[in-house]
């Protein structure tokens, strides 16, 4: 049985208002284990979004326990948010993922500012070969298509070696082809043993993932385990 | 975080905006350009002036009548006012004192002080030759006037010991009043009494206090009787050396009171000032000019501060997305704040480089229309780069706080 990598306990967040409060998440309760590929899904407003800030430490829940790798992270400062951030989660966004007129490489690069790895060139440039892109090492982001962006920030995000890979819509600004083409990729770096989580409103890329929750009006409705 | 990277993530967002960034520094390349222009024109006017100074002689001491601003103060206090009444002749400032028996008296301190005095006496009158009037600057001077001053006899003779009316031209002088005909033995008719030419200054080189050759010299004696007077305007006493200046200055004074039977330093109806003075005076008055006009200039900076701080505001409001994203990735608040804050003052200091090169243009060309070398200093350089990257973090640390409070959920999300 591999170990739970994050645990969730009674998770809820209330935002608060002049016209009232919102309760975006409900007592959540979930576990993620070490290796899995979790596909979150859910319609626009359910609260997966704000599960994902909570996920990714970039938000912190109202109450509730969020343990990530052994370690209680609900209630730590912003600096300290900062630090498990850079070294324990890979973010992969849906849209700018890169620095403007920064090269391939530099935006790899982007996560050793803040945090120390041995030998950061070496692994950068083999990340890049991994996602097919050391042709186009030197480019400056402009010059890059959506799908080769989307693998840039997919290199980025296993930089630091993290425990989990967020990714929110990794593939909401491309087509059916390239989207495939990327989730192709994720489930490769799911193989060879990273824990990712993925968030999609598309059903079909959902089905990529070895376990899919669906997420509505901040509660957790439907849990599928693949087929 | 480490600075190297951060100082190129700054150039790289620097030169990101070209155009926009020089604009931006603009402020701070005039408003340091003006600072360091005017301060090397006063470092250039000052030593001009030094120079001047010095070659009336650094080892020249000028005693002139009179009292001080100083003694006069002294004159006010209450303690000493009776002290005063008693000497009416010193309570007017303007009354001369300076009588040749003092002269003589001066004459007798040692050589290893002062090697030479002289008196003069000096005013604007009328020279008549033939029937033509005009005005010239008539001098009598006590015999070692001109040995003091190094003026040498370029034709004919010197003024003679004895009171005959004998007058020495300066050569300027002697072209103007006679043109090219020779000018020795011609008379000159001054006050009444007629004057032979004796003899014809060599060409002297001027400063701007006096112009020797522009001058007419006569005997002191004559002089007195010609103006109806028994003192001299001034004595200048030349000190052995440069090192001697002060020593022999102190002399001078302690001779000049005991003669003038003036027991309080503070009363002195004489002043004696060496070059060294001078020079302090117009060394004070000139730093205060300089600091004035620069304090004016560095309004400039401040215009420009602002202009740094709208900058870098309007450039985080930009860059939202990219604060949300490096936060993401682990950039800690101070990261970002130690990013902004690197990029504002990495710009005004190129500023300020750049208002350095400006600055001394300005002097060098300035100085060339004016005739006086501008002179770049090290403190100038280093106040540059030390008061624009102040300006750096003054206006800078505003819009890096900004940055950094920026949550980077609504910073990701920011349209």
């Amino acid at each position: 049985m591999p170990k739970n990598i994050i645990e969730l306990k009674n998770i809820s967040k209330i935002y608060k208002s002049e016209g009232g409060d919102t309760l975006a998440l409900k007592s959540i309760d979930l576990n993620i284990q070490e290796g899995e590929f979790l596909a979150i899904m859910g319609p626009s407003g359910s609260g997966k979004s704000t599960l994902m800030n909570i996920l990714g430490l970039l938000d912190t829940p109202t109450s509730g326990t969020y343990i990530l790798n052994d370690q209680k992270v609900s209630k730590l400062k912003e600096k300290q948010l900062a630090k498990i951030r850079n070294k324990e989660i890979g973010f992969v966004f849906q849209q700018f993922n890169l620095l403007a007129r920064t090269t391939v490489l530099d935006n790899v690069l982007m996560p050793t500012i803040y945090g120390n790895i041995p030998n950061p060139r070496k692994k950068a440039e083999e990340l890049i070969e991994m996602v097919g892109l050391t042709k186009w090492i030197s480019h400056k982001s402009n010059q890059l298509s959506g799908g080769q962006i989307q693998r840039v920030a997919i290199a980025r995000a296993l930089m630091m070696d993290p425990s989990i890979i967020l990714a929110d819509e990794p593939t909401g600004n491309l087509d059916t082809k390239r989207s495939e083409e990327i989730m192709a990729l994720f489930k490769e770096i799911n193989k060879k043993g990273s824990t990712i989580i993925l968030i999609t409103h598309e059903e079909y890329l959902a089905q990529h993932a070895s376990r899919i929750i669906h997420i509505q009006d901040g509660n957790i409705v439907k849990e599928e385990r693949a087929k | 975080m480490k600075f190297l990277t951060i100082l190129k993530q700054s150039i790289k967002a620097i030169m990101a905006n070209k155009v926009r960034s020089f604009l931006t520094v603009l402020g701070i390349i005039i408003g340091i350009g003006s600072v360091i222009g005017l301060m090397s024109l006063g470092a250039g006017v000052k030593e001009s002036i030094a120079k001047q100074i010095n070659s009336l002689g650094s080892t020249n001491l000028t005693i002139t009548s009179g009292v001080t601003a100083y003694s006069k103060t002294a004159y006010m206090s209450s303690d000493s006012a009776s002290k005063a009444q008693q000497n009416s002749s010193a309570m007017l400032g303007s009354t001369q004192t300076l009588t040749p028996a003092d002269l003589t008296e001066l004459e007798k301190i040692s050589r290893e002080l002062v090697i030479n005095v002289a008196g003069y006496v000096s005013s604007p009158v009328i020279f008549k030759v033939n029937d033509t009037e005009q005005r010239e600057t008539l001098i009598g001077v006590s015999s070692d006037y001109f040995a003091l001053y190094d003026l040498k006899i370029a034709s004919g003779d010197s003024l003679p010991e004895s009171d005959v009316s004998n007058i020495v031209l300066g050569s300027e002088l002697a072209t103007n009043i006679f043109g090219e005909t020779d000018v020795i033995g011609q008379k000159i008719s001054i006050l009444n009494t007629e004057f032979t030419v004796i003899g014809i200054l060599e060409a002297q080189k001027e400063s701007s206090f006096s112009n020797p050759n522009l001058q007419a010299y006569i005997t002191d004696t004559n002089a007195f009787k010609l103006f109806d007077s028994k003192n001299y305007n001034g004595i200048v006493a030349k000190a052995k050396s440069e090192e001697t200046v002060d020593s022999a200055k102190a002399e001078i004074e302690a001779v000049l009171l005991m003669s003038h039977k003036i027991d309080d330093k503070d009363l002195a109806d004489f002043t004696v000032t060496s070059s060294k003075d001078l020079l302090s005076t117009v060394d004070t008055v000139m730093s205060m000019l300089t600091s004035f006009l620069a304090g004016i200039a560095a309004i400039s900076l401040l215009v420009g501060g602002i202009g740094i701080m709208n900058i870098m505001l309007v450039s985080v409001t930009e860059r939202t997305r990219e604060i949300g994203l490096r936060k993401a990735l682990g950039a800690k608040t101070s990261d970002i704040l130690i990013q902004f804050m690197t990029e504002a003052v990495v710009l005004t200091i190129i500023g300020g480089v750049l208002g350095m090169l400006l600055g001394y243009t300005i002097g060098i060309v300035a100085g060339k229309f004016l005739e006086f070398s501008a002179v770049i200093t090290l403190d100038s350089v280093l106040l540059a780069v030390g008061i624009s990257s102040f300006i750096g973090v003054v206006f800078g640390i505003y819009p890096a706080a900004r940055a950094a409070r920026l949550n980077p959920i609504d910073a990701l999300r920011y349209e």
